[in-house]
């Protein structure tokens, strides 16, 4: 391959050379951010239910910045959410031509752990309330 | 293990290395993508920071490392299912800081269609906007070659996100 940025060849051999990497956080178990608080005041006990809000719904959004390119969101989509690639382009390009895309939505400790290994891979990644909209 | 070795010319790729050490230098205290943080729960967005901050440095320090003594004898640096994942996100996070400081004046059609003229930039951005590209050849490569392995993940972890969604995609 050769180009103007330096690349003058691109010979393949078989040498494994590990380098350390790391696990991203949806393989780690993610942050530890999750904003689980018990919603039950002392004394409700015997009346104890499980309620979606605050925790959720909520939107994880990616914004368009003009440095990624679009093979690596697409890459980053399949990645971190386990896309087919025809769905991972399709979020890319709302992304791209939109300024947005709203990739996954759901409880608030889930999101957050997708809006965390979003911004790991480095995109501009943001969680929305649904009841915002 | 799939193997890429990519032969650089030294004199086009040395001159680069200065400008993304220093780029790498200043990430080391800043996260490169333009977030603010300001939807995570105050409680945990330092340590959110800090997490960000630590993988941003492992990959910076994984790809700097690519260019060491040996890189400055034979040219060639290699990539493989170890490394991949984390050099394609270093070039990411150097490119960011590139476009956010060095290439600010630049428009973002400019920059997004590839449009731009090296020659005609004046000086000051001749190298940033090499740098720039340079560091996106190197992610299209790994991508081209390598993503079966990024998927896979480097342990063969191969489980990514659940693609659990409920349908409201799209609706920006």
């Amino acid at each position: 391959m050769v180009d103007a940025s330096g690349f003058v060849a691109q010979p393949s051999v078989e040498v494994p050379t590990p380098v350390p990497s790391r696990a991203d956080a949806m393989a780690t178990g993610g942050p530890r951010f999750a904003g689980t608080q018990p919603m039950v005041a002392p004394g409700e006990v015997e009346q104890t239910r499980t309620e979606l809000a605050p925790q959720g719904p909520w939107r994880v959004v990616v914004l368009n910045d003009p440095v990624n390119s679009m093979s690596y969101v697409v890459l980053v989509f399949r990645k971190v959410f386990g896309f087919p690639e025809p769905r991972a382009r399709k979020h890319m390009l709302e992304v791209h031509e939109q300024g947005r895309s709203v990739v996954w939505s759901g409880l608030r400790e889930q999101a957050e752990l997708y809006a965390f290994a979003l911004q790991q891979w480095h995109l501009t990644a943001i969680l929305e309330s649904d009841e915002a909209h | 293990m799939k193997r890429i070795e990519v032969k650089l010319s030294l004199s086009v790729v040395a001159p680069l290395l200065d400008l993304m050490k220093a780029a790498s230098d200043v990430l080391e205290a800043q996260i490169a993508a333009p977030i603010t943080l300001d939807d995570i729960d105050a409680d945990f967005r330092e340590d959110w920071k800090a997490e960000l901050l630590q993988g941003q440095h492992e990959e910076l320090h994984a790809l700097m490392g690519l260019f060491n003594s040996d890189f400055f004898v034979n040219g060639v640096v290699a990539f493989d299912e170890e490394n991949a994942e984390v050099i394609v996100r270093a070039c990411s996070a150097l490119r960011l800081r590139l476009r956010r400081h060095d290439l600010k004046v630049l428009g973002d059609e400019q920059l997004e269609s590839g449009a731009v003229d090296i020659e005609r930039l004046p000086d000051a951005l001749q190298k940033p906007f090499m740098c720039y590209v340079f560091l996106g050849t190197i992610q299209e490569l790994i991508i081209q070659h390598l993503d079966a392995a990024i998927l896979r993940g480097p342990q063969g972890d191969g489980e990514e996100g659940s693609g659990e969604d409920t349908g409201e995609d799209g609706d920006a």
